[in-house]
């Protein structure tokens, strides 16, 4: 496998820990949209955030059907239109495959400047969505989503990618 | 090097299953199939019902904090807004008490004068408490969840109210939620009655990202209505019960050039904090009267 130099050698992802992360996004969307701030238009969508990230660095195991399966479950929890999620995860977890070659050839500020223009394009789609369906529109903060997404895309590097960060051998004198 | 470093089998050479293209095609054909299903057709009920219980355990699991921080809160509220709160319960009992008696009294004299003309009893009803969970996240529509559902006896249809007013009603039943659609959705509508006038109309939501309020649409320009005019529902529906508080009018543009008003009406109900509401039965599912033998008096000229 050619390697961008200087990137550290990563130890192989846990499905389990893969599976209970897109679990506790959508629990974190969840929390969002009950809790903190209500039905804003502009919270940044987590699970989102989640499904690109593995879609770039385990494209093998999770796809465009997770990401369907995932989107299916935000649009009943949401009570939107059935499908407007899942169209618009499907087409950013293609989009996300598609680059995943490229994209981590780039240090992690500029990545997060790659994936701007896709959660951008699935922001659109839902807007496209609605637009057609019922004529409502939900403003223009909602624009600030797929910003804030993108802006989210170090932090959540940095997050999913520390279990497979820890030493090969523990070492006693050197936990981490 | 160890071994646990890298993964040790090697990414299947044949097998690879269908191309993420293909998958797309496939994916987001079969999603636009259920937004048709969905938006035009109604069809994806028990999927959307399926999907629902999936991701109950999920959703409980979030309502525990957001539960404990709310108690918290209301535990930590001084003793002092307290005690404002229930002098002032207290006032508004003993203002509405005067009313009540007299209620008692007229609904006496109404069942007495409607016996007298012999017309249909009017019912109170049945009504079910229920809590206001949460509002739907979608921000093109106003919904909110309710703790009762099918196991509860919610129908669908069934018209929500709270105290000052209608809420909205059921559009969605879940085995043990409900979604109430606010009377500020867009695609929401309730025939009113202006109670000054007695004039019917129909009253749309309005929900735009900055506004939210409600429209008295084709009510033509020389109608009889101002500002501050009380709407109620009117009961022709066989949804609503009658005579419930809708809405009260704020604005009435008169333009030159069209033949109907433009009336905004602002809704009595509390649509971002209603709590505690009612969900009541449709009247329609009411037992329905006897049938009433033909008058023998000659009907009254109708107008055209």
């Amino acid at each position: 496998m050619i390697m961008r130099p200087g990137q550290q050698l990563l130890l192989p992802a846990n499905p389990v820990f893969i599976w209970l992360s897109l679990l506790g996004a959508l629990l974190a969307n969840m929390l969002m949209n009950m809790g903190l701030w209500g039905r804003a238009a502009w919270t940044p969508d987590l699970l989102a955030v989640t499904l690109v990230f593995w879609c770039v660095h385990q494209p093998l195991r999770i796809g465009v059907g997770t990401a369907f399966c995932f989107g299916l479950a935000m649009d009943v929890h949401q009570a939107g239109l059935l499908g407007q999620h899942a169209l618009a995860y499907s087409l950013l977890a293609f989009f996300a495959i598609a680059v995943h070659r490229r994209l981590l050839w780039f240090p992690v500020v500029t990545q997060a400047v790659h994936v701007l223009p896709l959660f951008l394009a699935s922001t659109l789609v839902e807007v496209v969505v609605r637009l057609i369906h019922s004529g409502a529109f939900a403003g223009w903060s909602i624009m600030a989503a797929p910003v804030l997404e993108a802006a989210l895309w170090p932090v959540m590097s940095a997050l999913l990618l520390a279990p497979q960060r820890r030493a090969p051998d523990p070492d006693e004198d050197r936990p981490l | 090097m160890p071994l646990g470093t890298l993964d040790r089998s090697p990414p299947p050479f044949f097998k690879q299953g269908a191309s993420a293209l293909s998958k797309l095609m496939v994916f987001s054909s079969l999603s636009v199939l259920l937004m048709v299903a969905d938006g035009r057709f109604h069809w994806s009920q028990p999927l959307r019902t399926a999907v629902a219980t999936a991701i109950a355990p999920v959703q409980w699991a979030v309502m525990q904090p957001i539960g404990l921080a709310t108690y918290i809160r209301q535990h930590v509220t001084s003793l002092e807004s307290a005690l404002q709160r229930e002098a002032d319960a207290q006032r508004a009992l003993a203002a509405q008490a005067q009313r009540g008696m007299q209620v008692e009294q007229l609904t006496l004299e109404n069942t007495r004068l409607r016996e007298l003309l012999d017309m249909r009893e009017r019912t109170s009803a049945p009504a079910m408490a229920a809590q206001v969970l949460y509002d739907t996240a979608d921000p093109y529509s106003r919904r909110v969840v309710i703790d009762r559902g099918l196991r509860h006896g919610v129908q669908a249809g069934s018209p929500v109210i709270d105290a000052s007013g209608v809420l909205g009603q059921v559009t969605q039943v879940y085995p043990l939620l409900s979604e109430v659609t606010l009377l500020v959705d867009r695609r929401q509508a309730i025939p009113v009655l202006n109670a000054r006038t007695g004039v019917r109309g129909v009253a749309y939501g309005l929900n735009q990202p900055n506004s939210e309020g409600m429209e008295l649409r084709y009510t033509l320009s020389n109608a009889d209505i101002n500002l501050g005019d009380l709407l109620t529902t009117s009961g022709v529906d066989g949804v609503y019960p009658p005579g419930i508080a809708v809405a009260r009018v704020t604005r009435v543009e008169r333009r030159a050039e069209s033949t109907f008003t433009r009336i905004l009406c602002e809704p009595l109900a509390g649509m971002s904090g209603a709590l505690h509401v009612l969900v009541l039965q449709p009247v329609s599912h009411e037992p329905r009267p006897e049938t009433p033998a033909p008058s023998p008096a000659p009907s009254a000229r109708r107008h055209p």
